[in-house]
């Protein structure tokens, strides 16, 4: 039996979220900084592999809490990092992460008009700063199968504090949270059902690429850490259904979420009323400090129209997954690969 | 190793007993919480069948008799009397009398079960009652790797390197075992000349999955998670020794309204696990029973099963 022990570092204590109920049948999985699980377990499996020497850089494209977890990471082991991050990096996060001591490579403005957008750009820049030095090490999240496999932890989690989970509910950016956490429940639970959060625009579950709002959520480039076999149903959902579904996590439950908490709190809230029988969780990957002149700003809300916003009271079924369609649309992804379900769409 | 309490006079024997298993609920690998993994199982006790084994010492050399296990015997009963080589009255060698009621090479603990026997009787012998530890300490330097059914309560053991890496619990959640051969008259086992399975990274992270599941279970005394923990871990080992028509089997026993499958994962045998404290858990077991044999499977054990008043039993016919 295991006893409470104190942690030996920062980025120990960020790893394990808090299991919050928040209906009868709905807890809430809500992190700090949920990236710390894979970054940690990266790096980690880098330095007892002989990955990571005394001399090696750790190199990575993100504009993110990914970056931030490497951050606090690399300070702990006392590694250089170099960040590519899109032009618009929230600017208290750059400030964390110089701090941390962190060196942020911004792409320029203009690389948003090329095709794949900010993405293509940082992965060539990425490309360019790895050749210019002798010894790097990249996490690659998006690639990484150990960013699947660091989700394990979770699944433990689950299983111990809760035993039955019948549906998770989380949002999709690399894959690794949801492919991996459903992975490694369904080792136990093999009919544990996944509902992944998506927003309109992204490439992720077949929408055309395109300009999104809504920061944290989506993707412009498909990541091979997406298993689309693990998902049961889509979401996707639009900034101001988020924004206004994060504001009542906190108004409700006092969590002060991101807004992809907020997204997939919406569906996870209709989802697990539906369904009073089902254990469900909803994973909640940040909290919103970066979001409070946005998402928490009702002046900021207000000015893009956001701040009437009702929640829809639920998805719209949609019976092809490639068309953006209204704020909220959900469509049976039934475990098949992204190859069958868009060559079945589109037949 | 606690003091003698009295020596043995001379042509007294030693007496010890060990029960069987049936197989286990969970095997694999594991982290021993330094990072360092280890191969380690969770075993299913199955306390009705044992080996008694009785020390014959004598000044010559040591020898055996019955029908065990005998170069594994032979090593327990020799690591025993080094074990003892100090105590007054120890002896040069003897004789080990092996009797047990334990199939042999279908995975029920028949070797552990004779080789803690033995080193039982040894202490016996001497008036030494040794910790579970000691007695798992000198079973797999013995036999290379042993069940822990000389360990008290529900452990998860590191049966190559006696080492306890959790204790899930005191006891198990009641429950009721049916057990069976899953391939009657088959050649068996040698656990031994049975390669150590290699398990993927997925594979030890499932591990863990598992760990937390069953700690859990037997917390809660959730036979229903037990019983799914037994079954993955059944899944899992299909790659290293397969039970045939294993998901046939796992089917077979939601239908007949059971928590899991549990298997011997070097061995042939497997068990449906039922949750005894649901009302009709005895029924179910009889009638699993009964399935077992029309499917042509050998039963093996009914484990932990009251028997059923008798107007529950014309029910169920």
């Amino acid at each position: 039996m295991s006893t409470r022990t104190a942690c030996d570092e920062a980025t120990e204590a960020f790893q394990t979220p808090h299991l919050i109920r928040l209906g009868p049948n709905l807890y809430g999985v809500a992190f700090t900084l949920m990236k710390m699980i894979p970054a940690r377990f990266i790096l980690h499996r880098a330095l007892r592999n002989g990955l990571l020497g005394p001399g090696t850089v750790i190199v990575e494209t993100t504009s993110g809490t990914f970056g931030l977890a490497l951050a606090m990471q690399a300070a702990h082991l006392d590694r250089r990092l170099i960040l590519v991050s899109d032009p618009v990096i929230d600017e208290r996060l750059h400030r964390r992460l110089v701090d941390l001591g962190a060196v942020v490579d911004r792409v320029p403005e203009t690389a948003s008009t090329i095709v794949g957008g900010f993405q293509a750009a940082r992965l060539a820049r990425l490309a360019e700063i790895r050749s210019t030095l002798p010894d790097t090490f990249c996490p690659e999240q998006y690639a990484n199968p150990d960013n699947p496999l660091s989700y394990a932890r979770l699944a433990e989690q689950l299983l111990e504090d809760l035993g039955q989970v019948d549906c998770v509910v989380g949002p999709v950016g690399s894959g690794g949270s949801m492919c991996g956490t459903l992975t490694y429940v369904r080792s136990v639970l093999p009919e544990c059902r996944a509902m992944g959060v998506d927003t309109q625009h992204s490439v992720l579950f077949g929408h055309p690429d395109g300009p999104r709002e809504l920061r944290g959520l989506g993707m412009s480039l498909m990541p091979d850490n997406l298993d689309h076999t693990v998902f049961d149903d889509v979401h996707w959902c639009s900034a101001p259904a988020a924004y206004a579904a994060t504001r009542q996590l906190h108004r409700r439950h006092a969590l002060f979420m991101g807004p992809t908490s907020g997204a997939a709190y919406l569906v996870a809230r209709w989802w697990s009323g539906r369904h009073p029988d089902a254990l469900t969780v909803v994973i909640l990957p940040d909290e919103g400090h970066r979001y409070l002149d946005t998402v928490y700003d009702d002046g900021w809300l207000s000015a893009r129209g956001h701040l009437s916003t009702d929640l829809p009271a639920e998805p719209v079924p949609v019976s092809v997954p490639h068309e953006p369609a209204g704020p909220w649309t959900t469509y049976a992804w039934a475990r098949r690969s992204h190859a069958d379900v868009l060559c079945a769409s589109r037949a | 190793m606690s003091v003698p309490r009295d020596l043995h006079p001379a042509g007294r024997t030693g007496i010890g007993y060990a029960p069987a298993h049936h197989g286990e609920l969970l095997q694999g690998m594991f982290d021993d919480g330094t990072g360092t993994l280890r191969r380690a199982l969770v075993t299913l006790p199955h306390p009705a069948r044992g080996s008694r084994a009785v020390f014959h010492p004598s000044q010559q050399h040591l020898g055996v008799v019955g029908t065990p296990s005998l170069a594994k015997v032979r090593r327990a009963a020799a690591r025993a009397l080094l074990e003892f080589a100090r105590h007054p009255a120890t002896a040069k060698g003897g004789q080990i009398e092996i009797t047990s009621d334990v199939p042999r090479g279908i995975g029920m603990g028949s070797s552990t079960s004779d080789v803690t026997a033995t080193i039982r009787a040894v202490a016996d012998y001497h008036g030494v009652s040794l910790s579970a530890e000691e007695v798992a300490r000198l079973a797999v330097s013995a036999e290379c790797a042993s069940d822990s059914i000389m360990i008290d309560g529900v452990v998860l053991f590191a049966q190559r390197d006696a080492i306890v890496l959790e204790t899930f619990g005191q006891r198990l959640p009641p429950m009721v075992v049916v057990g069976f051969d899953t391939e009657p008259g088959g050649v068996g086992v040698d656990t031994l000349a049975h390669r150590p399975a290699e398990y993927s990274g997925s594979e030890i992270a499932a591990f863990g999955v598992l760990r937390a599941a069953l700690r859990r279970a037997v917390a809660r005394g959730d036979v229903a998670l037990l019983g799914r923990v037994a079954t993955a871990s059944a899944r899992i080992n299909q790659r290293f020794l397969p039970k045939p028509g294993l998901d046939k089997l796992i089917e077979e026993c939601r239908v007949l309204g059971g928590t899991g499958l549990q298997v011997a994962h070097s061995g042939t045998i497997a068990g449906f696990l039922f949750d005894a404290r649901r009302p009709g858990a005895p029924e179910r077991a009889l009638r699993a029973q009964a399935r077992v044999v029309e499917l042509g499977y050998a039963p093996t054990a009914l484990i932990g099963a009251e028997p059923p008043a008798a107007d529950a039993l014309e029910i169920a016919g």
